[in-house]
């Protein structure tokens, strides 16, 4: 008869064998384990939970999003618009789901991340010593509408086209540097092609990059100074 | 660290001893000079080449991130007109385009219409003293497309109602700059005209 080891003896044996290597289980647990105060348990302590979860969504769904998504704003109608109407919309499977959860996602993210600075700001947790960690927040808070910003041109159908331009036309109004940062942000002269591609890369490559970090951050610094009392 | 034996005094108070030497001086207006020391001289050395490097990194990226003067190469763009500019009648405008993925570039201009700013249509005009002047079609107050008013010899705004004349002056707001002028000649044909624009590629 043949000898079937059972199930928690493979798991067992997996994790002494990565524990020998890396003390993971002692990683795992203190990230785990932690003590949630009683008082940090009222539901609008969820907020910042639900922000995470949100752009968790965000990077998923858009990873999908960029195996049909053709960054090409040439030609009537352009790559671009047919990408997102024909392709993922009509023809991928599931595309039209993928699509909706980012782009619901995106807008709930923006009123979970209102609700959370506004428990932050009602229970004072931006007091000393958690200031910089405030600063932090702040920062993510405008990378997010930048994130919104470009990702409301990548659709580029009239809507998103007409935004676009007034948003640009507003950052061409500032004083002296507005002329420059005009024709940065849209690459050229006109919004056009140069537009979308730059803003493609910041909403794919650069701001999720930068989001991710300073989450870490975010949660490091919580970790470090525990959950704020309440009033 | 130098161990300098059991007698060597610690670094702390060694640290003291030299910085003791070289106390700050007052001059006669109050502002404190430091004494240049072989420490802070290659403090200030490593911190100046270290912005240096720092410099000599970002720089490259910022100009990188603006766009390329190739792209925005002026140049004469030929337009075939509906009817040749000399037998226009006085006091009459043809209204042209732009080619594809191409645009005029504006001479002047206020309010939305800038020097530099692209346009995707254009009016030849005739005034009433038979010479010719070509205006871009946005109107300065926000950019939509005028439009000619045959019979009131100006231009009328279909978004707030801004007239301009044919001399391309504000006759009625809310525009409160003229219409912008396009550096123009004849073309090489009867039919054409030649204005000054740029290729945008992908556009339009």
């Amino acid at each position: 008869m043949a000898i079937v080891p059972h199930p928690r003896q493979i798991q067992t044996a997996v994790v002494n064998w990565l524990d020998e290597r890396f003390p993971f289980t002692k990683a795992v647990d203190e990230a785990l384990y932690q003590r949630v105060p009683n008082y940090a348990n009222a539901f609008y302590y969820c907020f910042g939970g639900m922000v995470f979860i949100l752009v968790a969504f965000q990077l998923l769904t858009g990873i999908f999003l960029a195996f049909y998504y053709v960054p090409d704003a040439a030609g009537n109608p352009a790559a671009a618009y047919t990408s997102v109407k024909t392709v993922i919309m009509t023809q991928v499977y599931l595309g039209w789901l993928i699509r909706g959860v980012h782009f619901w996602s995106a807008n709930l993210l923006i009123v979970m991340i209102v609700l959370h600075m506004a428990r932050v700001f009602w229970t004072g947790s931006y007091r000393a010593p958690r200031e910089l960690n405030w600063m932090v927040g702040v920062t993510m808070l405008l990378i997010i509408l930048a994130f919104s910003l470009t990702g409301y041109l990548l659709p580029w159908d009239t809507k998103a086209y007409w935004a676009t331009s007034v948003t640009i036309k507003i950052m061409g109004g500032a004083p002296i540097l507005g002329p420059l940062l005009e024709t940065v942000a849209q690459g050229g002269p006109t919004l056009g092609p140069n537009t979308l591609q730059r803003f493609f890369a910041i909403h794919v490559f650069i701001l999720p990059a930068l989001i991710t970090l300073l989450m870490y951050v975010h949660f490091r610094l919580i970790r470090a100074q525990g959950i704020s009392e309440p009033l | 660290m130098v161990d300098f034996g059991p007698d060597s005094p610690p670094s702390e108070g060694s640290h003291r001893v030299i910085s003791s030497e070289v106390q700050p001086r007052s001059d006669a207006d109050g502002a404190v000079s430091r004494p240049v020391t072989r420490r802070n001289f290659i403090v200030w050395y490593l911190a100046g080449l270290l912005t240096a490097t720092v410099l000599a990194i970002v720089a490259p990226i910022l100009v990188f991130i603006f766009p390329p003067e190739g792209q925005t190469k002026r140049q004469n763009l030929t337009i075939p007109l509906d009817q040749p500019l000399s037998g226009m009648e006085n006091g009459t405008a043809t209204q042209f385009k732009a080619p594809r993925e191409a645009g005029f570039v504006m001479v002047d201009g206020g309010g939305d219409n800038a020097p530099g700013k692209i346009a995707f249509a254009a009016y030849a005009v005739k005034d009433l003293a038979g010479s010719v002047t070509v205006f871009a079609v946005n109107c300065s107050h926000l950019g939509c497309s005028v439009a000619f008013n045959a019979d009131a010899k100006r231009f009328d705004c279909p978004c707030h109602g801004s007239q301009f004349s044919i001399a391309g002056k504000v006759v009625h707001g809310p525009a409160l700059f003229p219409l912008s002028h396009l550096e123009w000649k004849e073309g090489p044909g009867p039919n054409q005209i030649q204005v000054t624009g740029l290729q945008l590629p992908g556009i339009g």
